[in-house]
């Protein structure tokens, strides 16, 4: 070791700090009380290790999810001749499947190795799943989009032009269904860990990311300009889902082991999100406030999205609610 | 040690760690072995799983006590009183084993008349105390008659009054259970706890063994606290039997070697005595004389020295010169660390070589030392990495504080790269006498050489300049055997080294022509490739004083005899005391005084506990061992009187280096404080000694001075106790440890460990920093909080004691207030060894101020003026410092630090 | 047991990788002296970067948990309760009895009968060696973090900046690559009093077994193994002998292999992109 290194550095910075503070970061057991250690498990450390995903995770998972419920809307205006809104659900679900894996591979360790996701197909892996989920809706959206431009735009016509409009549908559909498994799929791949906040929510979670994905994808459709009746009422539906979830995780308590959904600040993140989601959107939409009802429900995506990542980190640094846990 | 030396006759671990195993009971009292020795510890844990009682006394709940059957919380310093406590019961209650006492031990000598204990003269002094030159006069120590040592006069019903057993029953008369308890703060049903324990494990079918480090050792009384316990082995019956002993565990790595092949100032290699140049040893004839014992095996002192004086001036050596006697420097003083230290401070002395060594860390009263050291007109580090010891100069508290300056220091320090151990090749004598040859691993890096190519090179330097000079004072370098052949980077070949310890055959094999390569001569040639000597010798006995023999270590002989194998490398273990791996001196022998293995009368004791036995038919002992004994001497042996040497030792007195092969319990001869052990405070104690009004070991030497003061007893400014010690996670002063991030991240900081009780009365936090303060200075740590610190209760008063380890300093990535700092600088009487286990300190909530503040700080806690004798039964400046330390001679020693 | 020298399998050569022999860990705290050599040999040997120096108040331990810098912790308990029959003080003559007791255990990676951290890997680069052993390939690893947040245990972890090879998963490799030389894993190696015994790991259950037995036959009444057979984690190969629960260990009690939960979570995903599609399609198809 040189006394240069970055250790020591941080050895300096911690003095340093200690000598202005008066006080030390890592203090160890009270004495109050006694000196033998009165935290929870070994000295409070977590028993599980808590995520160490950063910003960009919660971004794919709420910029994922409203790509690939975008692809469903297509589809299905599509299949009833919206042709416009379909295009326009269509790029967005493009654009989310090229934000997608750019915001996986730059929370990765090793963002070159990314590759390596591909040497493997493991069914028991979530995220294995997932990014072929990912990687098949690329390949469905991103020649979809194009097949339905050149459609749309009747660059070729006759023969040519049909077998486009059926390449088209195909790949459009293709698009919805790994797209709506694109959305859904983050909840299983955090539900599916050793998190005790996230397993004991494993069933509401993908519902949460689906619904969420849907709504989003038809807010982000309604604020471009597409005031259908249609996204309305998807709209209403994933507001009223939204609201069922909130009822159900305010009555669903597992006492210590999910405390971190019920509490501190990612208690609230997750609350504020379900807010705006739900109940908030609902009455915005009832009073016919839509692009608000649609912003609102955006912000509560993308808010919860943030919110659940921290619930994560919160609850696996908690030693108690990995104990608590067993008994769920 | 003189502990183990006066009372079994070699200082050294009677016995070898893989023994521990076959303990019935283990004391582990004054170490923590589990920290500091944690790879011997595994035969205490094997000892344990084989159903032994584990036991450790020790002022902290240590990672020792944590694998213990008993934990007894000690006062720092109480241990005499406690282990006398036992040898009370022991004696009171009969619970000795008589046979073995009776003739293996000096219990029915009978002292003389004018003997006067601790107990009944002057409270607190033995007979023969003089004030003015503050040491004893031993003569009244000795036995009755004009047997001398050699033919006591003995009573075997040990019914006789003055008899040894019968004066040591008066002398720990008065260490009740209570008076335990008063001392040492231990409850008697604790106490009795461990005496039975114990007692339990003594007699024919048991052994207990007693495993001590520096917790006796670094006390103004060290070695009487090792004399208890050697008092207890031998009532026991457990010295040189299986799974008894005392398991003198030493510190660094080779620490048993250095003072085998000594770096002590006070003797010659083999414990021989450096001449004193006090007039009394001009000669050789008056040295020898002097040296020589007339029975028992010291008799043979002259083949010793002689062959040394052959091993260090070859041909120059001659019978006529007395074979280079007068080249041999003569001690004309104490000249001991602390000795130099001072002059240093006095800018008595100008420069320096330090070798492995930190004392700008480890040792005591470092702030002093650091101090000194910027008073060197230049001084040589040689370490693997930049330690305090050579950074002081612009790196240190002081010059931090402005206490010195960079630009008015005028020391020059030249460091030197050091290799470090898997760099080198060479032998490690180990705590259990054990040598073993380490191979080198790897090549030094860069500039890094060896300590053995420094001393080489220095030494071929040092003799070619003096062969160019005609100064008289030059001759003893001139006159050295300087013969070490040499690889091409002038490494010294370490092999022919330790063939020279090993000793040979100064000419050819039976002749008297000079030798030739045909004679079987093993690392015989010399730089020039001409034959150098004679073969090999096989052990010491061929050893003679006519100059035929060279040996550069007399107790290693053997390890490279003519067979041509070197013994230190072998690693192959045929039994449980692992012969066949490595070589214990002497002759391989892993429990020493194992004649005492068996009975009188040459059988085994039992079966359970066998080792050495009389062997009728062949008319030799025989056994899984090597017999510690003459081989053939029968059991039922008794000497005239008239013999000389070996023939004077009976066939049942174990001991055979005493001139009376008995193990003693009351040392006539060879100590500095006392015959007996009796408990003395601290030099710095929070109460008085509950046993007479003499508080402190008055043989003491306190190197009085200003930067070096200490606090009276009881003294309010300085309440606590403090003890120092030694982390797992660390080595020594840190120069191996701090500097590796995978051991220092272990123990990232200094930290203090106290009690919850006293943490609450200072309102502490764990976690908190904290300021310690004593007489010599002030070092800040973190406070850790820990039940396995406990208040003691003495005599009603209720004594708080702290722990800290010593490991830190300002050098390296992580740092820390050395310890030191705060601890004085004495001298116990036999040894010099500082008091750095019991000292007086206080604490103050919060950091210390950094820089120049820090000196009004101090002002606060510690009154700077005043006379620099606070204690009163410390002797003003300019009073005789006591006795002159020499404890390391004939009868060896063992960790002086 | 202690003290067998080199006929001690963790100090013997070995062909346990060439014979596909499964081998564990069992560690011992009763007989652990929390010396902290296991820690430090596994960095010497795995060349694990220093993680801090960072003094925590914790007694001796300034380790803290098990990490991608830390394959080896030993912990250090100081709790009020008696070990086996020991007396540690004053024996009730001063103060009312208050028992106390030192615990050190050696904890590491349990390399999983069923390895929740092996399951999540998508890239493939956890695999199960012929010993048994979990082990992470450094090459493969891309850093997704998925194993992380599987691990029952919170042991394997993604190192950060900026520490070498910052970015990928770490944990105890077993010393696979000493293990294929026939060496044994380099912390059992150092173990002065072989709390952690390396070996065969059908022998080393019958030794945990024994052990139990042999110490609650000493008084140490709350000794017990720890090894989750029943749960879905179906047992592990580095198991431990503990005095007392294992949440004072920061060892879950019934730890699950998180792929138990996969088929509810899986069941609702579906659901839900079902619901999904069908509320599209209902959508348009009654409202425009
Ligand atoms: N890891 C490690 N091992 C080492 C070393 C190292 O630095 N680090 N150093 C080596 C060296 S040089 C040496 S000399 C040895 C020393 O080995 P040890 O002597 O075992 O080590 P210490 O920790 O200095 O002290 C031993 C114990 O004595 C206790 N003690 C203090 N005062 C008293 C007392 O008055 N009575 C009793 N009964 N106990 C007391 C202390 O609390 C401590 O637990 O260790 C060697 N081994
Ligand atoms: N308060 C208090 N003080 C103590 C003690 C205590 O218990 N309490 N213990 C005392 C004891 S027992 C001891 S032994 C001393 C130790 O005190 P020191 O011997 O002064 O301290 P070390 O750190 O052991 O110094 C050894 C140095 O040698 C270097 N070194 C290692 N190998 C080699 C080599 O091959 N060649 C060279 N040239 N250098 C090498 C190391 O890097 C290290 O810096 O401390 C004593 N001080
Ligand atoms: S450091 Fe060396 S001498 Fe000390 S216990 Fe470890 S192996 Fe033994
Ligand atoms: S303990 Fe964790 S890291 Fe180790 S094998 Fe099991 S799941 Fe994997
Ligand atoms: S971080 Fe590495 S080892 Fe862990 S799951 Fe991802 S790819 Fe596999
Ligand atoms: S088996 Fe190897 S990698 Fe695992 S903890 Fe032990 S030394 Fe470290
Ligand atoms: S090496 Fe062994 S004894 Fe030391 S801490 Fe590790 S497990 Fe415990
Ligand atoms: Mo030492």
């Amino acid at each position: 070791m040189t006394s240069n290194s970055p250790s020591e550095k941080r050895l300096e910075e911690l003095r340093e700090q200690a000598w202005k503070d008066g006080v030390v970061p890592g203090k160890g057991v009270d004495v109050a009380g006694g000196p033998i250690p009165r935290q929870p498990g070994y000295y409070g450390q977590p028993v599980v290790k808590p995520p160490v995903w950063t910003w960009e995770i919660p971004f794919y998972f709420f910029i994922g999810g409203a790509g690939g419920m975008s692809a469903v809307i297509a589809s299905a205006a599509f299949t009833f001749h919206h042709v416009d809104l379909a295009r326009a659900a269509m790029w967005l679900a493009a654009a989310g499947s090229i934000l997608s894996p750019i915001l996986l591979i730059m929370d990765l360790g090793r963002p070159r190795l990314f590759i390596n996701m591909l040497r493997v197909f493991k069914p028991q892996s979530a995220m294995s799943m997932g990014v072929w989920i990912l990687v098949m809706f690329i390949t469905c959206v991103v020649p979809g989009l194009i097949a339905l431009e050149l459609h749309a735009l009747q660059v070729f016509t006759g023969p040519m032009d049909q077998l486009l409009r059926i390449a088209a549908s195909f790949l459009i559909f293709g698009s919805a269904i790994f797209g709506m498994l694109l959305a859904t799929y983050t909840g299983v791949l955090i539900g599916a860990t050793a998190i005790p906040a996230w397993f004991l929510h494993r069933v509401l979670l993908p519902i949460h990311f689906g619904t969420a994905g849907l709504g989003s994808a038809a807010a982000l459709l309604e604020l471009l300009g597409h005031r259908i009746a249609a996204l309305n009422a998807l709209g209403y539906y994933a507001a009223a889902v939204e609201s069922a979830l909130l009822i159900w995780l305010s009555v669903d308590k597992h006492g210590a082991a999910d405390r971190a959904i019920h509490e501190h600040a990612s208690g609230w993140l997750i609350r504020i999100g379900e807010i705006l989601t739900g109940p908030l959107a609902l009455v915005l939409r009832l009073f016919s406030l839509v692009p608000f009802a649609a912003i609102s429900f955006l912000i509560g995506a993308l808010v919860s999205r943030f919110g659940w990542i921290a619930v994560g980190k919160v609850s696996g640094s908690d030693p108690e609610s990995v104990f608590a846990a067993e008994h769920y | 040690m003189p502990g183990l030396g006066t009372s079994f006759g070699r200082g050294g671990a009677t016995t070898a760690q893989q023994d521990l195993a076959n303990a019935d009971c283990i004391l582990i009292e004054g170490s923590s072995m589990a920290e500091a020795h944690p790879v011997g510890f595994r035969w205490v844990m094997k000892a344990k799983e084989r159903g032994a009682t584990i036991i450790h006394v020790d002022p902290r709940f240590s990672r020792t006590s944590a694998l213990a059957d008993i934990w007894v919380p000690m006062r720092a310093g109480g241990d005499i009183a406690f282990l006398g406590g036992i040898i009370r019961h022991i004696i009171e209650n009969n619970l000795f084993f008589r046979d073995y006492v009776v003739h293996f031990t000096n219990a029915s000598c009978i002292l003389r008349e004018d003997f006067r204990d601790t107990e009944e003269g002057a409270a607190g002094f033995f007979s023969g105390w003089n004030e003015g030159q503050r040491a004893y006069d031993k003569k009244s120590w000795a036995y009755n008659g004009d047997g001398g040592l050699s033919f006591p006069e003995r009573d075997l019903t040990l019914q006789h009054p003055r008899c040894v057993l019968q004066t040591l029953r008066r002398h720990f008369a008065r260490y009740t259970p209570e008076m335990v308890e008063k001392i040492c703060g231990i409850s008697p049903a604790l106490f009795y706890k461990v005496a039975d324990a114990l007692v339990a494990a003594s007699g024919p079918e048991k052994t207990a063994a007693i495993c001590y480090a520096l917790g006796w050792t670094q006390h103004s009384k060290g070695v009487q606290i090792i004399r208890t316990a050697a008092i207890l082995q031998l009532l026991l019956g457990n010295i040189g039997r299986p799974g008894g002993g005392i398991m003198a565990l030493r510190g660094h790595a080779s620490i048993q070697g250095s003072t085998d092949i000594p770096t002590l100032y006070d003797i010659l290699p083999g414990y021989l005595s450096m001449p004193r140049g006090d007039g009394s040893e001009e000669t050789l004839r008056d040295y020898l004389a002097h040296q020589t014992k007339p029975t028992g095996l010291w008799n043979n002192y002259p083949n010793y020295f002689i062959s040394l004086m052959k091993a260090y001036y070859g041909k120059n050596a001659t019978a006529e010169n007395d074979f280079g006697y007068s080249w041999v420097p003569k001690l004309t003083g104490n000249h001991s660390f602390f000795e130099y230290l001072y002059d240093m401070a006095d800018g008595k002395m100008e420069g320096m070589f330090m070798m492995g060594q930190n004392p700008a860390v480890a040792a005591a009263n470092s702030r002093f030392q650091r101090t000194s050291l910027s008073k060197l007109k230049w001084l040589v580090v040689r370490d693997m990495v930049e330690i305090e010891a050579a950074t002081f100069w612009y790196d240190s508290p002081e010059i931090e504080r402005g206490e010195l300056k960079t630009e008015e220091i005028e020391t020059e320090v030249f460091f030197f790269p050091a290799a470090g151990h898997a760099e080198k090749e060479g032998a490690f004598t180990n705590t259990q006498r054990l040598l073993q040859w380490r191979e080198k691993a790897v090549n030094p890096p860069g500039d890094a050489r060896s300590e053995g190519w420094f001393m080489h090179q220095l030494a071929l330097r040092l003799i070619a300049k003096a062969k160019q000079s005609n100064d008289p004072l030059d001759e003893p370098l001139r006159s050295l055997d300087w013969w070490y052949p040499e690889d091409e980077h002038g490494e010294p070949h370490m092999e022919s080294v330790l063939a020279e310890i090993n000793g040979w055959y100064t000419l050819g094999r039976g002749t008297e022509a000079p030798p030739t390569l045909a004679d079987g001569v093993v690392f015989g040639v010399d730089r020039d490739g001409k034959p150098h000597h004679g073969p090999q010798v096989d052990g010491f006995p061929r050893l003679k004083a006519d100059g035929s023999t060279a040996s550069g270590g007399w107790i290693y002989s053997g390890v490279l005899g003519p067979d041509k194998i070197n013994k230190a490398n072998t690693r192959n273990s045929k039994d449980y005391l692992g012969h066949g791996w490595g070589f214990a001196w002497p002759g391989d022998r892993r429990i020493i005084y194992n004649r005492a293995s068996a009975s009188p009368t040459g059988e085994p004791w039992s079966e359970r506990k066998k080792l050495i036995w009389w062997d009728q038919a062949q008319r030799k002992w025989t056994g899984v061992d090597v017999p510690d004994f003459p081989p053939e001497k029968p059991p039922e042996f008794r000497p005239t009187g008239n013999e000389s040497g070996l023939d004077a030792i009976p066939g049942d007195a174990p001991f055979m280096l005493h001139e009376d092969g008995l193990g003693r319990l009351h040392v006539p001869q060879g100590l500095q404080d006392g015959p007996m052990p009796t408990h003395y405070e601290p030099l710095e104690s929070p109460v008085h000694n509950a046993l007479y009004s003499r508080d402190t070991n008055p043989a003491v030497n306190w190197f009085t001075r200003q930067e070096n003061r200490f606090a009276p007893p009881g003294d309010p400014r300085f309440p606590f106790v403090l003890t120092t010690y030694r982390l797992t996670e660390h080595h020594t002063a840190g120069g191996m440890s701090r500097f590796l991030s995978h051991l220092a991240e272990l123990q990232p900081e200094l930290f203090t460990e106290m009690s919850p009780e006293l943490a609450a009365e200072l309102k502490i936090d764990n976690g908190d920093y904290i300021s310690i303060v004593s007489l010599r200075g002030a070092i800040e740590s973190r406070a850790l909080v820990s039940r396995r610190m406990r208040p003691v209760h003495l005599n009603g008063k209720t004594v708080h004691q702290i722990a800290m380890p010593f490991h830190f300093g300002s050098a390296g990535p992580v740092k820390g207030g050395a310890t030191n700092d705060l601890v004085p600088i004495s001298g116990e009487p036999n040894v010099t060894i500082m008091e750095a286990k019991a000292l007086a300190c206080n604490i103050v909530p919060g950091r210390l101020p950094r820089g120049p503040a820090f000196e009004e700080w101090i002002k606060k806690y510690v009154p700077q003026g005043g006379p620099p004798n606070l204690h009163p039964e410390q002797p003003p400046p300019g009073a005789s410092p006591g006795p002159e330390a020499g404890g390391h001679g004939l009868q060896g020693k063992i960790d002086s630090r | 047991m202690i003290g067998e020298g080199i006929q001690s399998t963790n100090q013997r050569k070995h062909s346990y990788v060439q014979d596909r022999v499964e081998v564990g860990f069992f560690t011992d705290p009763s007989v652990c002296i929390g010396c902290k050599a296991c820690e430090v040999a596994c960095k010497e040997w795995n060349q694990v970067p220093d993680d801090g120096f960072t003094w925590s108040g914790n007694s001796y331990d300034n380790t803290g948990h098990l990490g991608a810098s830390t394959w080896r912790h030993v912990m250090f308990l100081e709790q009020d309760r008696q070990k086996g029959n020991q007396i540690t003080g004053p024996m009730g003559l001063t103060e009312a009895e208050d028992p106390f007791r030192w615990v050190f255990l050696s904890d590491v990676c349990k390399h999983c009968e069923e390895a929740g951290c092996l399951e999540a890997c998508p890239t493939g680069s956890i695999v199960r060696t012929e010993v048994g052993s979990v082990l992470v390939q450094n090459d493969v690893c891309n850093g997704c973090g998925y194993c992380v947040v599987s691990c029952p245990f919170g042991v394997i972890d993604r190192r950060p900046e900026p520490l070498p090879d910052a970015g990928g998963a770490f944990k105890c490799t077993f010393c696979y690559d000493r293990q294929k030389s026939g060496l044994v894993p380099a912390c059992a190696k150092v173990c002065p009093t072989e709390s952690i015994v390396f070996g065969r790991l059908d022998d080393l259950r019958a030794r945990g077994a024994e052990r139990v037995q042999q110490l609650q036959q000493s008084g140490y009444n709350d000794a017990q193994l720890y090894d989750p057979t029943e749960t879905s984690v179906r047992g592990i190969h580095a198991f431990f002998l503990i005095l007392g629960e294992p949440e004072a260990y920061g060892l879950p009690p019934k730890p699950q292999i998180p792929t138990i939960y996969l088929k509810s979570a899986w069941t609702s995903a579906f659901a839900t992109a079902i619901a999904s599609l069908i509320a599209a399609l209902a959508a348009f198809a009654f409202f425009s």
